[in-house]
C-alpha cells in the first residue's frame, strides 16, 4: 500500500483554482519532496492530507495517521514547550511520550520555559514534536528550515533523515533545492495546481543544467561543445547533462584545449524545475 | 471531556483569564473597603442604601452593577477569544490534528467557556458576600418590598440570585462564540458581545421595543428583582431562561456547523 495515493484532487477558495486535478502517490519509508512556485496549490494539498481543508472533488487515501505542520507551526506561548506538548497528546488516543519526543527534537534543556520567548528554529522543532507525537505513519512538513540559520537548518535535515531511517514517511515542501536535493527520493513537481512531474530525484538531477566554461582560446571549444547558449565574453555558456560535460571536458583534453574554469550556473534540479515550471 | 479537561487547563493559564478572575475575587472587596471609608451611600442604586445596613445587600448591589455590563464583559472575555485564539496563534491545525473529531473540538471549548464564565460568576458572587459580611455584618435584610429577611433566607436569596444569571450568562457566551468562530478575531469576539450588552440596555432604558425588551438577552439579568421580596415571583426568571436558551441555541447551532465545515487555511 502506497503511504500517499491521492487521485484528481480538485479545490477552489473563491473562484481561485488551488487544486485543479492534481495526482499524488508518495512510497511508503521514503522522503517525498514537493516543488513548485508560490502559489501552485502544494500547501493547499498539505492542508488536505492533514484533514485542514475539505476538498470539491477527488480521493485522497493516507495509510495511517499524518502530523506536521503547514507554513508556520502554531503553539501557545503562556504555556512552556512541555505543557503545548502535553495538552495536545491529551487530545490524542495513543499518544507518544512528551519527554522522548522532545529529546528527539533537542529541546528537553528548554522544554519547561514559555515558548513565547523561543525563537523561530525552537518553534519549528516544536512543530516537528507536536507532529512526531502522534506517532505518525506520514510526517508533512512545509518549509521546515524556513527563517533557520545553517547549522539549525543542518540539524533539521540530520533529523529528518534520521526520522526517514527509522522508517518513516515524510513529504516535504520546500523551496531550498539543495534541502530537497539532499534529503529526497523522489518528487513532485506542482504548477497551478496540477502535478507536471514525479519522479525520484535522480532522474530529475540528471537533465541538462547550465554550465560556463572558460578554455585557451581556440574556436574549436564553441564547435565541439553541447547546446551553446551564449558566447560570452567570460567564456562559452552550454546547456548539458552531467555525463554530456564529462563527455565534453575529456573531448577538450584530446584536442588539446585547456579548460581553465567550469562552473554550473545552477542546480541540476533548479534548471529542471525552471524547464518544467515554464 | 478530554478536550474540556485540556481546554480549561489552557483557559486557566492565560493572562486575560487569570486577571479577570483577579478582578472578580478583589472587585468586591474594594468597592467594599471605598463604601466604608466614604460618609455617603450610593442611595440611587439598588439595595445602595442599605449597605451599611447588612451584609446581603452589598453582594445585591453588585450584581445589579455587574448585570449591566460587567456579566457580558466577563462572559466575552473567555468564550470570545476561546475559538479565535487558535487563528491567531496558527494552532488549529495542531488541535485539529489530533484524534478528537472537530464535533468533540466544538464542545469541549464551548463547556469550557461557559464552565469558566460560570466561575468567574461563583469567584464574584462569593466574594462580594463575604466583602458585604465585613462590611456590615448578617444582620437582616429589607427586601425590595420592604419585607425584613432574616439571615439565612437573606443568604440563600442571594445566592439565588446570582444563579439566575447564569442562563443569560451562557446566552452571551453563545453569542460570543458565534462570533469569535465567525470572524476569526479575539477583538470582534470579545468587543462584540459586549457592544450588543450596551446597545440592548440602552434599548431598554428608552422603553423604545415596549414587551419586545423581554426578548433581549440582556433583560434576563435582572429577572432576579422579583426574588427579593417578601411575596416573591417568578415568571421572569422562567421567561429569561427561555429567552436565553434560545439565544444560546441560535447562536449554537450556526457556530458549530462553521466551525465543521471550514477550510483551516
Amino acid at each position: 500500500m502506497k503511504a500517499v495515493e491521492a487521485r484528481e484532487l480538485r479545490k477552489t477558495f473563491g473562484g481561485v483554482t488551488a487544486l485543479d486535478g492534481l495526482d499524488l502517490v508518495v512510497e511508503p519509508g521514503t522522503v517525498h519532496g514537493l516543488l513548485g512556485p508560490n502559489g501552485a496549490g502544494k500547501t493547499t494539498l498539505l492542508r488536505v492530507l492533514l484533514g485542514l481543508v475539505h476538498l470539491d472533488a477527488g480521493d485522497c487515501v493516507v495509510d495511517g495517521s499524518v502530523g506536521g505542520f503547514v507554513e508556520a507551526p502554531g503553539c501557545w506561548p503562556y504555556l512552556t514547550g512541555r505543557q503545548n506538548l502535553e495538552v495536545l497528546a491529551g487530545m490524542d488516543d495513543a499518544p507518544g511520550d512528551v519527554g522522548e519526543v522532545l529529546d528527539r527534537v533537542a529541546l528537553s534543556d528548554r522544554a519547561d520555559t514559555k515558548v513565547g520567548g523561543w525563537s523561530l528554529g525552537m518553534r519549528q522543532r516544536l512543530g516537528i514534536a507536536a507532529g512526531l507525537l502522534r506517532r505518525p505513519q506520514l510526517l508533512v512538513l512545509d518549509e521546515p528550515a524556513n527563517g533557520l540559520d545553517p547549522l539549525g537548518a543542518r540539524q533539521l535535515r540530520d533529523l529528518v533523515r534520521e526520522l526517514a531511517s527509522d522508517g518513516l514517511t515524510v513529504l516535504l515542501c520546500s523551496h531550498d533545492l539543495t534541502e530537497v536535493d539532499a534529503l529526497c527520493q523522489d518528487v513532485t513537481v506542482v504548477v497551478r495546481g496540477r502535478d507536471v512531474w514525479r519522479g525520484p530525484v535522480a532522474e530529475l538531477r540528471s537533465r541538462p543544467g547550465r554550465c560556463l566554461m572558460t578554455t585557451s582560446d581556440d574556436p574549436r571549444a564553441r564547435v565541439l561543445a553541447p547546446t551553446v547558449l551564449d558566447d560570452v565574453e567570460s567564456g562559452l555558456s552550454f546547456v548539458a547533462t552531467t555525463a554530456e560535460v564529462d563527455a565534453f571536458v575529456l573531448c577538450l583534453a584530446r584536442e588539446g584545449i585547456a579548460v581553465r574554469s567550469l562552473e554550473r550556473e545552477s542546480l541540476p534540479l533548479e534548471e529542471a524545475l525552471r524547464e518544467l515550471v515554464a | 471531556m478530554r478536550v474540556l479537561r485540556w481546554e480549561l487547563l489552557r483557559l486557566r493559564a492565560q493572562p486575560r483569564v487569570r486577571a479577570a478572575f483577579a478582578i472578580c475575587l478583589l472587585g468586591p472587596p474594594l468597592l467594599a473597603l471605598v463604601l466604608s471609608a466614604q460618609t455617603g451611600l450610593p442611595k440611587d442604586t439598588l439595595f445602595g442604601r442599605h449597605v451599611r445596613d447588612s451584609g446581603f445587600a452589598l453582594p445585591l448591589l453588585v450584581l445589579g452593577f455587574a448585570g449591566t455590563w460587567a456579566f457580558p464583559l466577563v462572559t466575552s472575555i473567555v468564550a470570545g477569544d476561546v475559538f479565535a485564539t487558535e487563528d491567531g496563534h496558527g494552532t488549529w491545525q495542531a488541535l485539529l490534528t489530533r484524534s478528537r473529531t472537530r464535533a468533540e473540538v466544538f464542545t469541549g471549548k464551548v463547556l469550557a467557556a461557559v464552565l469558566t464564565s460560570a466561575a468567574l460568576l461563583a469567584v464574584a458572587g462569593l466574594s462580594s458576600l463575604v466583602a458585604g459580611l465585613a462590611l456590615a455584618g448578617d444582620r437582616p435584610l429589607a427586601g425590595l418590598s420592604g419585607t425584613p429577611l432574616g439571615p439565612g433566607r437573606a443568604a440563600s436569596l442571594v445566592l439565588l440570585s446570582w444563579a439566575t444569571e447564569l442562563p443569560p450568562l451562557l446566552g452571551f457566551a453563545a453569542v460570543s462564540v458565534l462570533l469569535s468562530v465567525r470572524t476569526r478575531s479575539s477583538l470582534a469576539g470579545v468587543g462584540g458581545p459586549l457592544l450588543l450588552g450596551l446597545v440592548m440596555q440602552l434599548l431598554a432604558l428608552l422603553g423604545a421595543l415596549g414587551s419586545a425588551a423581554n426578548v433581549l438577552l440582556t433583560t434576563p439579568f435582572a429577572a432576579w428583582h422579583g426574588l427579593v421580596r417578601g411575596d416573591p415571583y417568578y415568571g421572569p426568571l422562567w421567561q429569561g431562561a427561555l429567552v436565553s436558551l434560545v439565544w444560546a441555541v441560535a447562536c449554537l447551532i450556526p457556530a458549530r456547523r462553521l466551525l465543521l465545515t471550514r477550510d483551516v487555511t
